[in-house]
């Protein structure tokens, strides 16, 4: 079976690490596509795994102009399942790995202070009301922080996570990463009521998607 | 990330945004995507796992702190 860590954009040679399982890295080319694959002997997902295909994308930025990472999935059968798999999407894939070169990833995760449980309301009509304030200064709140950081960014993926948590993935040009951090932490201070949780550089991997807002 | 938290928990927070990444994000190449044992959503069961031995992963030098940037 096939495992698939990513697709490549001008790979200089495979990077000297092994693959899930312990198995040789190979390059397979598809189309006009390149992907950097290894042999699995069998369809399990293992901590290890996952980590693995981790540090082989990881590995692979360093070594090419833009990697478009594969979601770790159960593996194809055979190089004809996965020339097909991938001969079908060959244009889109071509666009996005397009869009992602030059590019890393930054994730932001903002956490707001749980609403107070303020002073009872008096009637129904107040308690929504109440209600009604907090989230929209959350809301602004958030926005405070996103635009800055949205303006910065090629293009971002993901949003609201629940009601006092705001997870965002921003796709930043290289040459941009420091100002977005330095973004971050600037916006930390201005806002001590919040919690800014910034990680990254990461490969792209919330931009693969087509949909990517 | 906020300097004020644990270097142990940032360490574990960056690892459960890279997990998630592994798992939820990336191109979806096969359509088959069997993630989940028994109904419960494997992601979770990995996150679990994870958290309790993340002191083991780096004793095997596995990259535990990928892209910790703001340091």
């Amino acid at each position: 079976m096939i495992h698939v860590y990513g697709i490549v954009d001008e790979l200089d040679s495979l990077p000297p690490v092994e693959g899930v399982d312990g198995a040789a890295l190979e390059r397979r080319r598809v189309d006009a596509l390149e992907l950097v694959v290894s042999e699995v002997p069998r369809d399990e997902v293992t901590q290890e795994a996952v980590l693995r295909h981790a540090q082989v994308v990881e590995a692979l930025m360093s070594r090419s102009r833009a990697v478009l990472p594969a979601q770790f999935s159960r593996p194809f059968a055979g190089d004809e399942e996965l020339v097909s798999a991938v001969t079908a999407k060959a244009s889109d894939l071509e666009l996005r790995l397009q869009r992602v070169r030059g590019c890393v990833e930054l994730g932001l995760r903002v956490v707001a202070p749980a609403p107070d449980s303020g002073p009872e309301a008096e009637s129904g009509a107040e308690y929504l009301r109440a209600r009604l304030d907090e989230e929209r200064r959350r809301s602004q709140l958030v926005a405070e922080v996103d635009e800055p950081l949205a303006r910065l960014a090629q293009e971002t993926a993901g949003g609201a996570a629940g009601s006092n948590v705001f997870e965002r993935a921003y796709l930043v040009r290289d040459e941009d990463a420091s100002t977005f951090l330095d973004t971050v932490r600037e916006l930390q201070a201005a806002h001590p009521e919040l919690s800014l949780a910034c990680t990254g550089p990461w490969p792209p991997y919330s931009f693969g998607a087509e949909a990517a807002k | 990330m906020s300097s004020d938290l644990r270097p142990d928990l940032r360490q574990q927070v960056t690892l459960l945004e890279l997990v998630d990444r592994v798992l939820n994000k990336g191109v979806v190449l096969s359509g088959d995507i069997t993630l989940s044992v028994a109904d419960v959503d494997l992601v979770y069961i990995g996150l679990r796992v994870l958290l309790s031995s993340v002191a083991t992963l780096e004793e095997q030098g596995m990259p535990v702190a990928i892209g910790d940037a703001l340091r």
